[in-house]
């Protein structure tokens, strides 16, 4: 039975910033913005809020810190994309190699360090005990203690939901994916509906990176988001954005994470466990491809 | 091509300008910095023979990605292309035991192969169960990563090393340098003529980039769409392999963990900057060979940190891209007004 709360916990704890980043995108999937930036705004948002939770010796103004990094990568989005009109996959490219190459910089720059930045003044964003529930026997250990990021998570998935299918904004955001052109001479500004959509995409992409960083590790290394950014990219195209759908394939998504670090105890090479989550994005990608040969598809090249 | 030229110099020119602003904010002088910058990297002999060695990875890994978004292959698998044509070529070199001259060509087909088979992977998934290449190449990226990195820690490790490696290749297999300049310099540069040539004037090449431009029309117009994508893919997968294989045989002359980090994003960004001109990815591979190589030496004598190369390369690609569209309308109106004053003054 413990190894079945673990291997829930480890799934939770990887779908977090997967789920995260891929609601961000689900935003700028639906107004039509071929938006690959997840993975420098998750990697900005990690270095971000290590540095807001060490120069402040707070999680909360470090999470502040991650979403607001989070945010100056949506808006440099924003100046190329939308209004200087780059191409959006080059924007994006550009915008990772920035993540990538700033927070190297920065790193040297603030902390004197290389590699990787660890200290304890680094203040974790802490784990929620929900009083009643964490009397119950084994979903106690699951529902209760996890931490906050988790909880935020999935609230946004509920949120996301309410916003893209149940208010005006969300069928403003479908119509500038759908027909642009439509929503135009209907006198809705569609750069107006692509800037918020990468500002939400922003904030979320922030608070993954916060979690990357201040949820369970609580340090900073080089490139810490290994790719999380592109398997939400992928997660997202598999359920065509669909918030509930990105939460499913998200836990799928965790659990062979969290099946990668269970299995390090096995005697298998770290290396091949390591590899689980990208074959995993691989075979679910095999499964939608195949099944998907007959529907018409949304063309993301 | 004039033109091409005068907005590329003038995309790097403001993308460097940015750079120096960028600088004085972090209180650093820009004018001494870029001094010690192309000092230490085109403006002397040895630093540019060293740049010119730096850049065969990233004309290479250009190339490869050029040829692919120019023929509407979404190849981003450079990097574990790259890391698999290393591995092979380094596995050759470690247990054939061959002359220099037949050595050399032996470990250079076989780093083409190994990442022509990793990116034909990406191929065959595309084409048998229509898999978007676009993120199988980039998971295949990671699992080649992970894939070369327990290689070189479990089956091929060096005994008695303290961190993973494989053992040296083959000093027969060891590619020279003569006066100066290693000779895989040469090759990138037989490369790049193949490529061209390839690319620009055999049937091949026509039908890629017709593909690349209006696919359904290259389809109704009777080019075998599937066989030219698996084509490209084989093509830039060796591409990438030899510029891995040639990491290998000029520089460390073993697999050294973190070999790949290095070069993860570089092909895909010169191929950007590059608009996948083949010409242009040589001259900006070597470009932002100069800006990393020049960056060591530029830490030592002024005290800005060598990780700003990261930064200054990051705002080229952005400045150079977005402001290519603005700067050919500003040519292209002023070499009209030139013309159309040319014949009466």
């Amino acid at each position: 039975m413990n190894i079945l709360v673990g291997l829930i916990n480890g799934m939770i704890a990887g779908a977090t910033p997967i789920m995260l980043g891929a609601l961000g995108g689900s935003f700028t999937f639906y107004a039509g913005v071929f938006n690959i930036a997840m993975e420098g705004m998750m990697l900005t948002g990690a270095f971000c809020a290590v540095w807001g939770s060490y120069t402040f010796h707070n999680w909360f103004i470090g999470i502040l810190c991650g979403i607001a990094g989070s945010l100056i990568m949506a808006l440099i989005f924003i100046l190329f994309a939308i209004v200087l009109k780059t191409d959006e996959f080059i924007t994006g490219i550009a915008l990772n190699l920035f993540a990538a190459g700033a927070t190297v910089y920065m790193l040297r720059q603030t902390f004197q360090v290389k590699g990787a930045f660890s200290n304890p003044g680094i203040i974790p964003v802490p784990q929620i005990h929900i009083p009643l529930v964490e009397k119950i026997p084994i979903l106690g250990e699951i529902l209760s203690g996890q931490n906050l990021i988790v909880y935020i998570a999935a609230l946004s998935v509920w949120f996301c939901y309410w916003l893209v299918f149940r208010t005006r904004f969300g069928l403003r955001l479908r119509a500038a994916g759908y027909n642009a052109a439509c929503l135009e001479s209907s006198g809705v500004s569609v750069s107006r509906i692509r800037v918020i959509s990468l500002l939400l995409c922003g904030v979320l992409c922030g608070l993954a990176g916060a979690y990357i960083s201040l949820g369970y590790v609580n340090l900073f290394v080089e490139g810490m988001s290994a790719g999380k950014g592109w398997i939400s990219l992928a997660a997202i195209i598999l359920v065509n954005g669909n918030p509930l759908g990105i939460a499913l394939i998200s836990l799928i998504f965790g659990f062979f994470d969290g099946l990668g670090l269970f299995l390090q105890g096995t005697g298998i090479a770290p290396q091949f466990t390591a590899m689980v989550p990208y074959l995993a994005t691989l075979a679910a990608l095999f499964v939608y491809s195949t099944r998907k040969k007959k529907r018409q598809s949304v063309s993301w090249t | 091509m004039i033109k091409k030229l005068v907005t590329g110099l003038m995309g790097v020119f403001i993308a460097l300008l940015l750079g120096a602003v960028l600088m004085l904010l972090q209180g650093y002088n820009p004018l001494e910095t870029y001094a010690a910058l192309f000092q230490f990297s085109l403006l002397r002999p040895t630093p540019l023979a060293t740049t010119l060695k730096n850049s065969v990875p990233l004309v290479l890994t250009g190339l490869s990605a050029s040829i692919a978004f120019a023929s509407g292959a979404i190849n981003l698998g450079q990097p574990g292309q790259l890391l698999m044509g290393a591995l092979a070529a380094t596995l050759g070199g470690i247990y054939l035991d061959l002359p220099a001259p037949i050595l050399i060509p032996v470990l250079l087909l076989l780093g083409m192969l190994g990442g022509a088979l990793w990116a034909g992977l990406a191929a065959l998934l595309r084409l048998a169960f229509n898999m978007n290449e676009f993120i199988v190449t980039l998971m295949l990226n990671m699992i080649a990563d992970l894939f070369t990195a327990w290689a070189i820690a479990f089956p091929f490790m060096e005994k008695g090393a303290n961190s993973p490696r494989t053992p040296p290749v083959n000093p027969a297999g060891w590619i020279p340098e003569i006066g100066g300049i290693n000779l895989s310099v040469v090759i990138m540069l037989v490369a790049v003529a193949v490529s061209w040539f390839l690319f620009n004037k055999w049937k091949a090449g026509y039908e890629w980039r017709i593909g690349g431009q209006n696919s359904l029309f290259a389809r109704l117009g009777g080019c075998n769409t599937n066989k030219n994508f698996t084509a490209v893919m084989l093509t830039t997968g060796a591409l990438a392999g030899l510029a891995g294989c040639l990491i290998i045989l000029a520089g460390p002359h073993r697999f050294l963990r973190g070999l790949g980090a290095n070069y993860a994003w570089d092909g895909i960004m010169v191929a950007i900057v590059a608009n996948n001109g083949i010409i242009a990815t040589l001259l900006y591979g070597i470009f932002f060979a100069a800006i990393q190589t020049g960056a060591l030496g530029m830490e030592l004598v002024t005290n800005v940190p060598s990780e700003i190369s990261l930064v200054l390369q990051a705002v080229l690609v952005l400045v150079i891209v977005a402001s290519r569209g603005l700067l050919e309308t500003i040519v292209d109106r002023w070499s009209l007004r030139k013309r159309v004053r040319g014949p009466a003054t």
